[in-house]
């Protein structure tokens, strides 16, 4: 117990200087002391946005992870396995190509917010079987799902002749750049809610993973389990593609690198993964505008660069994973 | 053995785009837009059998047939189509591409032309492969003339700096090596996004803060096309910026796509860049 | 009947059940488990013990008849509240995800806001797996595991414990001594247990034994009234003949040459 308050305070300690760090240092370091008003802008108006967007989509994506590895009962799992990502990416671009702005300024962003939650609902129509959501149905329709939307997706951008597209779909392989406050209550609210009810049936999620029967036999109903888990992860994996495209890794092995440290109890492993997210995507993104500016790098070119190596080395040295 | 074999390379690789008859082929195929626009403006638009889907410029460009994108053409298309001369670009095209071309015995035409330095050489060497040799040494000269005018007349005053936004979602700048950076030399400005290692950065909002540029250049503005999306994609951005006197002045601005191309309408786009530059 | 002295912690009463619509699978269906029993449900692969055992453990509902838990229908119970009464083990046990032994025992307090008096040690020291405490489930053996959700269902501290085929894929030495371990947990704690099994010769030293063919009950009772030749011939399709040692002890001879 005493290792764990340790370990917790840890967290607590890193997290706060990763938060630190993502806001003063950069391309430029701020001194929080002696600003001038462009230091002013760029911190609250630029860095800060960034940052809370980093730290929401990290925390979504990780979070998300986690849960979604226990609801499948497939640790290969990530939250863009189930085409949430893809829906969202299709109907961003087609809203650029049509060029809706019916949303305002928010018009990509709520596209594809709709686009991830439709393609969520699809899914759950499709995983739906006798009364509930089966692991094995889920997985496959969203596989299927994610394949037809990338294909349309493709099928758009090669009709497509509009040099402004193509880099629209930079958009989708995730920015943060452009991140500001208008957006951050939705984005917080859903990505909240998500986590809150991950938290709060993390239970039910270490039972789910020993199977239905054991489930039920424990004391929960598997199918509304697994129903509200998996709408936790739609709203949180909608939001965060919403909030900033999609970024890798983070979904499928920042739950392993938390599984290495903690263990596999989803009590701790929930919110490990989110705060581990958060904190990878930020240093990630603080690197990728540090680096070579005024030129930036994306986000989440830089969280595989790094995460990737930190993963294989801690399978090579630490050997707790048994599958 | 191997010294023989390179200086073959290098002779082979010289001689490879000369053009050996000036005779005016009848039928041209065309796999990139700029030297669409080329054929057009050098009058050899009614032989123009074939363009790719990127093709839209003159107008009439559009009611060609298509044999595909620039980078993916269909190959049973291009043949199929009997062409005389396949006209490509190293800028666009794939090498693999013409070298099967030629396999099959077709000619091509290579234009090396990326900068607006060889924006005149390169409309002389097409015309002169093409066998209308006047009309082009006529252009190249009328395009000389005109750069030279806005040179000589730099504009009053410290230069201008000047940030290009070619996507303003993320926002990602016209950096260097890009015909939009030569344009922004010639008319008598600094490129802010000029020192990047890539030549479309990802521009950093925040180094936009920092050092504000004197002008914003927002293209391309294709109402018919986009419908006027771009305008729409920039109010986040510009509202990000409002606190820069670049925009509290309104300096900023929106340009067509003139410049995006290395073509007839570079110059035109330059001169429509200087006048901005001037407001 | 020591029945009718016994009280009933669960009954099925007429029940009928099927997966498919249509013909039923199991037919009126009467059996009850009473206080302190040790019941083996045998019968051939395919002849409905699982579904007997998920029908008892509320996993499965019954399109028609009764299933009472201590004299009220199991489906009225709120789920964790019928967790603290049963508990049922699947015959297969897996764990995708790498939990510790400690972990996933520490799983059968779930259904419980303020805990039991038995901790979670405690239980392991039960099924003896003090010592891989820290292992990680997909690293045991296949006793090991067993024992390891064994103590997951101790410490959930149900009275009635719904074992399917607990023995399967246990060699000869684990299989006697984790029916050790429940006869022990038996006296102690007076739990009843209820445990699916194909191996007659086990069955054979079992107190209580309910012998199923095709969904329904062929008989049940002590080993010597319910496995005969004819009975078992009957439910396993198989020539048989009981033989006993020389200390008294029945066993099953095949008849037939393989």
């Amino acid at each position: 117990m005493n290792s764990m308050k340790t370990g917790i305070f840890f967290i607590i300690l890193v997290f706060s200087a990763v938060l630190a760090a993502s806001l003063f240092l950069g391309p430029s370091v701020i001194n929080p002391f002696a600003m001038d008003g462009t230091t002013k802008v760029i911190l609250f108006s630029i860095r800060a946005p960034r940052v809370v967007v980093a730290v929401l989509m990290g925390t979504a994506l990780g979070a998300s992870g986690a849960v979604l590895q226990g609801i499948l009962r497939n640790p290969l799992a990530d939250p863009y396995i189930l085409g949430i990502s893809s829906g969202a990416a299709l109907a961003a671009a087609s809203g650029i190509v049509l060029g809706l702005s019916v949303f305002g300024t928010f018009t990509i962003p709520v596209l594809a917010f709709i686009g991830a939650i439709v393609t969520g609902g699809i899914v759950g129509i499709l995983g739906w079987r006798r009364g509930g959501l089966w692991p094995e149905r889920l997985l496959l329709a969203g596989v299927g799902l994610s394949f037809l939307f990338s294909a349309l997706l493709m099928l758009l951008l090669s009709l497509s002749t509009t040099e402004g597209l193509r880099r629209a779909t930079l958009w989708i392989f995730g920015d943060l750049s452009m991140s500001d406050w208008s957006i951050m209550p939705y984005g917080l609210l859903f990505v909240a809610g998500g986590l809150a009810v991950s938290l709060w049936r993390a239970k039910a999620l270490n039972a789910l993973i020993l199977g239905d029967e054991l489930t039920h036999s424990l004391g929960f109903s598997p199918h509304r389990e697994r129903f509200l888990l998996f709408v936790a992860v739609g709203l949180m994996t909608a939001a965060s593609v919403a909030l900033g495209g999609m970024i890798g890794f983070i979904g499928l092995l920042v739950p392993h690198i938390a599984r290495f440290f903690l263990g596999s109890d989803n009590r701790f492993l929930v919110p490990a993964s989110a705060v581990l997210g958060g904190a990878l995507l930020c240093v990630a993104d603080l690197i990728g505008r540090s680096l070579i500016p005024p030129m930036e790098l994306p986000a989440g070119i830089i969280t595989a660069i790094i995460g990737a190596p930190y993963f294989l080395y801690l399978l090579r040295k630490k050997n707790v994973l048994s599958f | 053995m191997f010294k023989w074999s390179v200086t073959a390379m290098i002779i082979f690789i010289f001689l490879f785009p000369v053009p050996c008859r000036a005779k005016t082929p009848e039928r041209i195929i065309s796999l990139a837009p700029n030297m669409t626009e080329m054929l057009f403006a050098l009058g050899l638009g009614d032989r123009v059998v074939g363009v790719t889907s990127f093709c839209d410029y003159p107008p009439e460009a559009r009611k060609k047939p298509r044999v595909g994108g620039m980078s993916n053409p269909s190959l049973e298309a291009v043949v199929s189509l009997k062409p005389d001369i396949v006209v490509m670009t190293t800028d666009g095209n794939q090498k693999a591409f013409e070298e099967r071309l030629r396999s099959l015995h077709l000619k091509t035409y290579v234009s090396r032309a990326r900068r607006i330095r060889d924006l005149a050489k390169g409309i002389r060497d097409l015309g002169a492969a093409l066998g209308v040799r006047e009309k082009a040494d006529r252009l190249a000269a009328d395009y000389k003339a005109r750069l030279e005018r806005i040179e000589a007349l730099k504009p009053a005053g410290p230069k201008k700096k000047v940030l290009f936004i070619v996507w303003p979602d993320p926002l990602i700048a016209a950096g260097p090596g890009t015909v939009i950076d030569d344009a922004i030399k010639i008319a008598g400005g600094i490129n802010l996004a000029g020192r990047s290692i890539a030549e479309y950065p990802k521009y950093s909002l925040e180094a936009i803060l920092r050092d504000p540029p004197d002008l914003i250049v927002i293209g391309p503005d294709m109402r018919e096309q986009d419908s006027g999306s771009i305008r729409k994609l920039a109010r986040g951005l510009l509202s990000r910026l409002r606190t820069l006197p670049v925009v509290k002045n309104h300096k900023v601005f929106y340009v067509s796509d003139d410049l995006y191309r290395l073509g007839p309408r570079t110059i035109r786009g330059i001169e429509e860049l200087r006048r901005v530059m001037d407001e | 009947m020591s029945s009718a002295s016994r009280s009933m912690i669960l009954r099925l009463e007429d029940v009928r059940f099927s997966y498919e619509k249509g013909e039923g699978f199991i037919e009126d269906l009467s059996l009850s488990v009473g206080e302190g029993e040790f019941i083996g449900l045998v019968g051939a692969n395919g002849s409905g013990k699982s579904t007997i055992l998920k029908l008892g453990g509320g996993i499965l509902k019954p399109l028609s008849g009764d299933i009472l838990l201590w004299e009220k229908t199991l489906h009225s119970y709120h789920n964790r509240d019928r967790a603290k009464l049963i508990s049922y083990l699947p015959q297969t046990l897996d764990a995708s995800i790498p939990f510790t032994v400690e972990e996933l025992v520490g799983m059968g307090l779930y259904p419980y806001d303020i805990p039991p008096a038995m901790t979670t040690d405690d239980a392991l020291a039960m099924v003896g797996l003090t010592e891989k405490a820290d292992a990680h489930v997909t690293d045991l053996s296949g006793g090991e595991k067993r024992r390891t959700f064994i103590a997951m269902t101790l410490l959930q501290g149900a009275g009635l414990l719904l074992l399917d085929e607990p023995l399967a894929n246990l060699d000869i030495k684990y299989q006697i001594e984790l029916i050790r371990l429940l006869k022990k947990l038996r006296e102690e704690r007076n739990i009843s247990i209820v445990m699916a099994l194909h191996d007659i010769n086990i069955a054979m030293q079992f107190e209580k034994v309910v012998l199923i063919k095709n969904g329904s009950i062929l008989g049940s009772g002590p080993p010597g009234d319910v496995l005969t030749d004819d009975l078992i011939r009957n439910a396993f399709d198989i020539n048989v003949k009981i033989v006993r040692n020389p200390h008294g002890r029945a066993y099953i001879s095949y008849e037939d040459n393989f």
